[in-house]
């Protein structure tokens, strides 16, 4: 198989051998996988015919895109086939306020390649690196969902390749929607090539107001309050304390003082930023938080979305969990955590997208001892199986992969776990495509898998 | 292996970055791959075609010192270690790119298709010079008229001393970091209470990075002690060389253009590699060359005529589609 795969990529496009290891694991580093091969097809011809190939010999395979998820949705667990498609990274056509991409290309590049006036705005802190195919099939989201929707609602339409090899164009429709299986399919349901994607008109105006607060509790109840005076910010992040403190010894530092932040970004027309801006300063300073209007701003969204990796300052390892909450516990989920960081003796970081619920608490661990990660996971169980009380999801935008898998079982009844698992077998029937993830339950193949996957 | 690389979180932020990912978009010839093989101690091949240019330090928001890593991991074959002797002394490597310009076949022709005009360096020294000026060594035999012109305009001001040799980087860079550490150190003795005044943008990064003494870039020098310019009727788009970018150096190259009137239509993300990066245009000429055409449409779609450039290397890169000069050349 191998030589076959090699006629039709190229030798220079089969990776073997110990360079593999390249592939086996993502943003999630907690669990490294094992692929017997990796393939990376130069365009979509190429794209389709290995993929068939794989599946007439019923090999399983993963369908890999920058390998930036936080959920450990590309790590090969049993030696399967890695079929990046990082090199499929077209844009076939730019129209009206549509542009359709090939599934490997950066977030970042679908602005770049778009008429001045427009954008796309689904943007993960990541969006310079993670790939349209992995956004897809993460739904991932970004700062900008409070006011444009995570990246469900920028996809038009999705040629896809399924499991049974038949190529297939998905087009909207009102009605059962076919496109939106797609979103959040974490790669299990065929491999996107194509996406038309949904761009907006760029604001006229914007502008960035910085809080910055004492307690936790008190950015907690702006957030809340800011919408309740009617304000729909373009992104409202948080960054408690912690997160400042490691982000200032960062690369990406920006100067901000020690204490709880609260990042606005508001947009519209010149009116509209103007009297929605002045509702917030006031919010603000009800709650005695302190106010800055930066002249230059971007150098505080940089410090935002470098914050994940900045964590490198502290510790080579970290858990990035990210379940979504009603938006009015934050102060309490808030205070909650700051408890569970006490009772395991594990820091925790908070930086997170506010204004949608969804919560990113930073878990930092030696990958060298064991029983630090143990400790991580556990508080991370804890502040999933809260925020799922609280009426929340355990996943707002990670995806499950193989970080998620047991909390599919407290989240959704049985009945609803077993549509969806119709529905995947329906699509792939024999499994091949990103097995032992999401929706399928495999045997622990080591001790961190297991107290990933099993309850205690 | 600890080399400093526990920083990294395997977050793929530097991916688009560097050159050699965009150009391959494989993780083997990324930074992160790369970090992966050394930390493991994987030989992989993207440890070779690493061009090193650092851009993705630039972008690592966790810190990662990745050119020290890989300047460790590194060893340089006999042909590269050759390579770089003959770069330590400008009338060696003058007679050297006089038989290679003339090469028709073989790895010297490769050469031949960069290099346009070879004259012996210029010497000058004048009594209790207070400057050194630093031209670097493919600068010294390759862009004499850039020399002539920086030291007639740092003469107005100045008692001038002309340093002819090498800063190091390419051996630095190529796995032969040794030599690189006697070469700062026979600089730092060279330079000892003067103020150096260097004409390449990356050995004035390199060389401030290895402490070897008061070192200036020609345009920060220039910011830095207000010395007059002329006014020039010019339109370019600038191109930031990547070691002196990740130290914050290329500003002042915009800074001096503002300062003399030139009209600077930006390109898109002005410190994309090259595609030369030191000896690599020879060693890895497939890579090298797709770089170039990366680059090349950057600068093409600027629309302006004329690149500023004021890295050696990087010069004979982009000469090779477009009108290059150097901050001196418009004195
Ligand atoms: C520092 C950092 C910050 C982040 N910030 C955010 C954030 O703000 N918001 C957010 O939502 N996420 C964030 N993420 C998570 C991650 O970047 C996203 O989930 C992203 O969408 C993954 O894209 P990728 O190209 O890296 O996909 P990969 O990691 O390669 O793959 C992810 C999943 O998509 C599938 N897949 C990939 N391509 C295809 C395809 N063509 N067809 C079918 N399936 C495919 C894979 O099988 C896998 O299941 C962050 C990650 C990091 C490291
Ligand atoms: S080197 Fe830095 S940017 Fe690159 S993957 Fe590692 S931590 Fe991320
Ligand atoms: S030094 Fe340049 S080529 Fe090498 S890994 Fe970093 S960005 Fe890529």
């Amino acid at each position: 198989m191998e030589e076959e795969i090699r006629k039709i990529v190229g030798d220079k496009w089969v990776i073997t051998g110990e360079e593999k290891t390249l592939y086996a694991f993502d943003g999630f580093t907690a669990v490294v996988g094992n692929p017997s091969l990796v393939v990376l097809p130069g365009n979509e011809e190429e794209a389709i015919e290995v993929i068939r190939l794989l599946i007439s010999k019923e090999k399983k395979m993963i369908i890999r895109g920058s390998g930036t998820s936080l959920s450990g949705s590309t790590v090969p667990l049993k030696g399967e086939v890695v079929v990046s498609l990082t090199r499929l990274n077209k844009v076939y056509e730019v129209k009206g306020m549509e542009i359709e991409v090939g599934p490997g290309i950066a977030n970042i590049m679908v602005t770049k390649s778009s008429p001045q006036d427009l954008f796309f705005a689904p943007d993960p802190s990541s969006y310079v690196v993670s790939s349209i195919g992995g956004n897809i099939s993460h739904d991932a989201g970004g700062i900008h969902v409070v006011k444009y929707g995570p990246t469900f609602n920028s996809v038009i339409s999705l040629k896809v390749i399924l499991p049974n090899g038949n190529v297939e164009y998905f087009y909207p429709t009102p009605f059962l929607n076919p496109t939106s299986i797609f979103i959040g399919a974490e790669g299990t349901l065929g491999a996107i090539l194509r996406a038309r994607l949904r761009l907006f008109p760029k604001p006229k105006a914007k502008k960035t107001i910085i809080g910055v607060f004492p307690t936790v509790e008190k950015a907690s109840k702006a957030v809340v309050n800011i919408f309740k005076a009617g304000v729909i910010p373009s992104s409202l992040e948080m960054m408690d304390r912690n997160i400042v403190e490691i982000v200032e010894r960062s690369r990406f530092r920006a100067g901000l003082p020690r204490a709880n932040i609260l990042l606005v970004e508001l947009d519209g027309n010149e009116n509209e930023v103007k009297e929605s801006s002045e509702k917030v300063i006031n919010v603000i300073g009800k709650l005695e938080g302190e106010v800055l209007v930066p002249e230059d701003d971007e150098k505080y969204w940089l410090a935002r979305k470098g914050a994940f990796p900045a964590m490198g300052v502290v510790s080579p390892a970290y858990l990035t969990l990210d379940c979504n909450i009603p938006r009015k516990y934050l102060p309490e989920i808030m205070t909650e955590i700051e408890k569970i960081s006490k009772e395991k003796n594990v820091l925790i970081a908070n930086v997170f997208h506010a204004g949608d619920g969804n919560l990113h608490p930073l878990i930092p661990y030696d990958p060298n001892d064991p029983e630090s990660l143990k400790r991580a996971i556990e508080a991370s169980t804890e502040i999933f199986s809260l925020a799922i009380r609280m009426g929340g999801v355990p996943s707002g935008e990670h995806g499950i992969g193989i970080e998620k898998i047991k909390t599919l079982s407290k989240y959704y009844s049985e009945v609803d776990l077993k549509v969806m698992q119709r529905l995947r077998n329906t699509f792939d029937p024999k499994g091949l495509f990103n097995p032992c993830k999401f929706l399928e339950k495999c045997e622990p193949i080591n001790q961190v898998t297991r107290w990933l996957w099993e309850w205690d | 292996m600890g080399m400093g690389l526990e920083k990294c979180v395997h977050c793929g932020f530097c991916l688009e970055a560097c050159p050699t990912y965009v150009i391959t978009r494989s993780e083997v010839h990324s930074p992160r791959g790369r970090i992966v093989a050394m930390k493991l101690g994987i030989p992989s091949e993207g440890l070779e075609t690493c061009v090193f240019c650092r851009r993705c330090e630039a972008a690592c928001p966790s810190g990662v010192e990745y050119g020290e890593a890989i300047a460790s991991v590194r060893k340089a074959d006999p042909i590269k270690k050759i390579m770089h002797r003959v770069l330590e002394d400008p009338n060696l490597l003058y007679a050297s790119l006089k038989i290679a310009k003339g090469a028709k076949t073989g790895f010297l022709s490769r050469v031949s298709e960069f290099v346009k005009e070879v004259s012996p360096p210029l010497t000058k020294e004048d009594k209790d010079a207070e400057i050194i000026l630093f031209p670097g060594c493919l600068t010294s035999v390759l862009f004499r008229s850039t020399v002539e012109k920086a030291l007639n305009y740092l003469q107005k001001f100045y008692k001038v001393k002309i340093y002819n040799g090498c800063c190091g980087l390419p051996h630095y860079a190529e796995g032969n970091k040794e030599r690189a550490l006697k070469i700062a150190e026979k600089l730092r003795e060279e330079f000892k209470g003067k103020v150096v005044v260097s004409l390449s943008s990356n050995c004035t990064a390199h060389m401030k990075e290895m402490k070897v003494g008061e070192v200036y870039d020609f345009a920060e020098f220039i910011v830095k002690r207000d010395l007059p310019l002329p006014k020039v009727n010019a339109e370019v788009t600038v191109h930031d060389p990547c070691h002196a970018n990740l130290l914050g150096l290329t500003k002042y190259n915009r800074e001096v253009l503002k300062r003399m009137g030139v009209k600077i239509k930006e390109m898109e993300d002005p410190s994309f590699e090259c595609g030369a990066g030191g000896t690599y245009f020879m060693f890895q000429p497939e890579l090298s060359d797709k770089i170039m055409k990366v680059k090349e449409e950057k600068v093409k779609k600027s629309g302006a005529e004329v690149v500023i450039s004021t890295s050696e290397a990087c010069n004979l890169a982009l000469m090779k589609y477009s009108k290059v000069l150097h901050i001196a050349d418009l004195l």
